[in-house]
């Protein structure tokens, strides 16, 4: 007892927290309680409650019956007052009202979000395949948490220690992330330092996860295009990464069908190899008049022949190659023939864009003319010191300003026209063009667009599944689902007025078919896989195809958060002023009058 | 009530003054100013400071025409500083509390407190607002520098997030000073006091990291008691009640259980 005693006293209690300090250390640094850890600070505690026992009985010794009673009274006291204040905290953690100071609101959510977060109906749930959380993101999930209570939640997964799940989700490298309801899961991106989780990104995914709607998208087969399947030179990836959002992908071969099936919400053509025949460029042209969204890739050195198709959006293919000689891709292990683009056009597509990169090995610039009716937008436009070089065999390459174009240039370029409620384009390009499907491609077109139109000006709210009808040239079309409704308006049009009308659904498509879109890159190297996850790539094909899907209209349109751009410009004067005032003059007054007090009291 | 305000008051005014005349609060102030001072400098003038960083992206940004994100160079810079000013005053604000009650005890008037007709916990409200002051007035100049450094924000900087932040910094003082006056008041060693307050703060302050490494609905309660998340969430600009209640229920518990020791004594030595 003596020897314990004189334990205590010379200070040995100092080994409870001292051991409680190393296991936590210890914890922190290996990242696990097991063994070691634990056992430290069990052995500190354990150490310190004896102390506190020890000291405990010391102060027993000296308490008379009234003060063990005023004892009984602290704690019951205590003890109370503890439980109120936790029940306080519980409450205020419950009902919390938050205000935001933030100049830009930085750390809210916008009313879009909020409203589609508290009313989800399936549980949604974010996974990010990281190894360490980044604090920005999980302030943002947090707030999502908040709005959306029990229906949102999100996990941090190292894919390392959970394979597990990480191959559930078919993760193949860190910072996915990626979303789930039900049974449904959508690929949504991946973080890193320079991308983080935004807000933009995380509502429009949830609203594409949770919404019913699901896109075809065709790709023409038959022409040397670049494969759906693994293969080399394929887009493997990118029909992968469509399909985890919600596309539904289908390859269409036109030589077997005549025309663009009816239910085809985007025709891709990437990368052919071989001239399209007539036949199949005038189907995709009739495709467009009814209002279709084709997105076409062609690389150089190829003639897929679809300059008449083309024409009559203004848009010229370049036959030659593009030469980036800035040595900006050079940077990153980029040749002169694989421009670098970093700057972006105003639109839809790339709006997010902005000083992110992408690249484009053996691309072909794009020219167009201003056609009435069209609406054109370039996408990508390469730097100031770039070319179109006509003769890349003649090596080194050089600029020569009598064949060879001078950039900047333009790679890619997005490009709608209005379409008039009828189904017929708003302003005709070129009466040549117009005419020419209407004699050869069968009658069909014409007789169904005469009842379409006849059938539009009794309900006048609902011209809706008059122009969702007209894409439906052929009987054959028919068992497409928007395709239904129209054989019941168009034979007795006055009659069935109420069969449309009550189709809620019938709105939307008919509201975004009134646009026929389209996106032409002079390049289809970059969706190929291998280079589709690199940079900005994979972003730009995925953001044509759901601008040329028209799911625009359904994507909310949240202003992403933006901090002021502000600086401190600071005179030298003021710095110096700062410098001497913080490091030097503080810390003098403060020790010299504490030396002077001293010596005063001395 | 009125007799309690002056009683409060009293006892504010007494140790106020033993702070402005005690050379130990001068040597602790000087040191506290060298420290922030020197961080001060290096955040917003050194080398890898945010005015430095910001014009050197500024430059790249116009050698290479990517453009880059927008930067607010004010905020970033208080983020930075009122971070580091938190887990300082970790440091500082034991060293403050630690003489409050330890020291009364040492010198025998311990037993005048506890006995004379004021309430232990007046005496308790009027140690805490004077060591409060005391770490307010320490801030002052440092605030004035940091106000130096805002107004040359271009474009001019609002003020709330700013001084949100430093209501923050003093919420945050209150609840450590709050405990530690609670740790001061159980031993007669200010040594001892500062540094068992020391441990219960870092504790606190990591709890919330601990926590969210081991899970559970236990560590989840335990990680809510964090001290400093709640601080980085006001420094950011959010006010948050949650965090507001929180604060509060450091600072009422320090004073409440101050009281209750301080009556307990009065009970052993009677």
């Amino acid at each position: 007892m003596k020897q314990l005693k004189n334990f205590w006293k010379s200070g040995g209690f100092w080994i409870g927290p001292f051991l409680i300090v190393m296991g936590l250390s210890a914890a922190f640094v290996s990242g696990s309680w097991l063994p070691v850890p634990a056992a430290l600070a069990i052995a500190g505690i354990v150490i310190l409650g004896l102390w506190l026992l020890f000291q405990g009985r010391l102060v027993l010794s000296f308490l008379g019956k009234r003060s063990t009673q005023a004892g009984t009274n602290a704690v019951a006291a205590t003890l109370s007052v503890l439980v109120i204040l936790g029940l306080m905290n519980f409450l205020a953690n419950r009902y919390l009202v938050r205000v935001d100071l933030t100049e830009n609101q930085l750390f809210s959510l916008a009313p879009q979000t909020q409203q589609l977060v508290s009313n989800l109906e399936q549980p949604v749930k974010v996974s990010i395949f990281d190894r360490v959380p980044n604090p920005s993101d999980q302030l943002l999930l947090q707030n999502y948490q908040r709005s959306g209570g029990s229906k949102f939640s999100y996990e941090y997964v190292d894919p390392q220690l959970q394979p597990a799940i990480a191959q559930e989700y078919g993760v193949t490298r860190f910072g996915e992330v990626h979303l789930k309801s039900n049974e449904r899961q959508q690929f949504l991106g991946n973080v890193d330092p320079q991308s983080r989780l935004t807000e933009v990104k995380l509502t429009n995914g949830i609203a594409q996860l949770i919404s019913d709607e699901k896109t075809k998208v065709y790709f023409l087969q038959g022409h040397g295009e670049r494969s759906l399947k693994p293969a080399d030179g394929g887009i493997y990836q990118a029909v992968k990464s469509l399909e985890n959002r919600n596309f539904i992908i289908e390859p269409l071969n036109l030589a077997e069908q005549q025309d663009v099936p009816a239910d085809a919400g985007v025709v891709v053509i990437a990368g052919p190899k071989r001239a399209l025949f007539e036949g199949e460029s005038k189907a995709l042209r009739q495709y467009l008049q009814l209002g279709g969204s084709v997105l076409v890739m062609v690389d150089p050195s190829t003639d897929p022949k679809l300059n008449t198709l083309l024409q009559d959006w203004g848009v010229t293919l370049d036959n030659r190659l593009v030469i980036d000689a800035s040595g900006q891709g050079q940077l990153v292990g980029l040749g002169p023939a694989e421009p670098l683009i970093t700057n972006y056009g105003n639109h839809p597509i790339t709006k997010d864009f902005s000083g992110g990169y992408s690249f484009y090995r053996g691309a072909r610039s794009i020219q167009t003319n201003e056609v009435p009716g069209i609406e054109e937008t370039p996408l990508l436009i390469t730097n100031e010191r770039s070319w179109a070089e006509s003769n890349p065999k003649n090596q080194p390459l050089k600029f020569n300003a009598e064949t060879d174009g001078q950039g900047p240039l333009m790679l890619g370029v997005a490009l709608s026209r209005k379409i008039a409620q009828d189904g017929v384009p708003a302003a005709q390009p070129s009466p040549a063009a117009t005419d020419k499907p209407k004699a050869e491609a069968s009658p069909s077109p014409t007789p169904t667009a005469s009842p379409a139109t006849e059938a539009s000006p009794s309900p006048t709210p609902t011209e809706s599944p008059a122009t969702e009808a007209s894409p439906s040239p052929t009987p054959t079309a028919l068992p497409a689902i928007e395709a239904s409704p129209t054989p019941t308006v168009s034979p007795a049009s006055p009659t069935p007025t109420p069969t449309p009308t009550p189709t809620p659904a019938a709105g939307k498509p008919a509201q975004t078919n009134t646009e026929a879109r389209m996106v032409v890159f002079g390049n289809s190297e970059f969706a190929t896989d291998g280079v589709f996850e690199q940079q900005l790539n994979g972003d730009v094909f995925l953001n044509s195809i759901s601008w040329l899907s028209k799911q625009d209209a359904q994507t909310l349109s949240i202003r992403p958060k933006e901090t002021t751009n502000r600086r401190i410009a600071m005179t030298a004067e003021q710095a110096s002023l700062l410098d001497w005032l913080s490091r030097r003059i503080l810390p003098a007054v403060g020790l010299l009058s504490a030396g002077a007090l001293w010596w005063s009291r001395r | 009530m009125k007799v309690m305000l002056g009683n409060i008051i009293a006892i504010y005014r007494k140790e106020l003054q033993n702070y402005f005349v005690s050379p130990v609060a001068y040597a602790i102030a000087g040191f506290f100013w060298l420290i922030a001072g020197v961080f001060f400098t290096a955040i917003l003038l050194g080398q890898e400071g945010v005015i430095r960083q910001a014009a050197l992206m500024d430059i790249q940004v116009q050698q290479t025409g990517v453009v880059m994100p927008p930067v607010d160079v004010p905020y970033q810079f208080l983020q930075f500083f009122l971070g580091f000013m938190g887990q300082l005053s970790l440091y500082i604000l034991p060293i403050l509390s630690m003489g409050l009650y330890a020291e009364e005890r040492k010198s025998r008037t311990l037993e005048l407190l506890a006995t004379s007709p004021i309430t232990n916990w007046a005496v308790a409200v009027g140690k805490l607002l004077g060591v409060l002051t005391f770490f307010a007035t320490m801030m002052l100049p440092i605030l004035a520098c940091e106000l130096i450094a805002l107004s040359a924000a271009n474009p001019p900087m609002p003020l709330s997030v700013p001084l949100l932040g430093h209501l923050g910094l003093l919420l945050l003082a209150a609840s450590v000073l709050s405990l530690g006056m609670f740790i001061s008041s159980l031993t007669d060693s200010t040594i001892l006091a500062a540094i068992i307050t020391f441990v219960v703060v870092v504790f606190l302050s990591v709890i919330d990291l601990l926590a969210s490494g081991v899970g559970g609905p236990v560590w989840q309660v335990l990680g809510s008691l964090s001290l400093l998340k709640p601080y980085a969430n006001l420094v950011r600009g959010v006010v948050d009640t949650s965090n507001l209640v929180l604060f509060a229920s450091y600072i009422i518990l320090g004073v409440f259980l101050t009281a209750q020791s301080i009556e307990t004594l009065r009970f052993q030595r009677s």
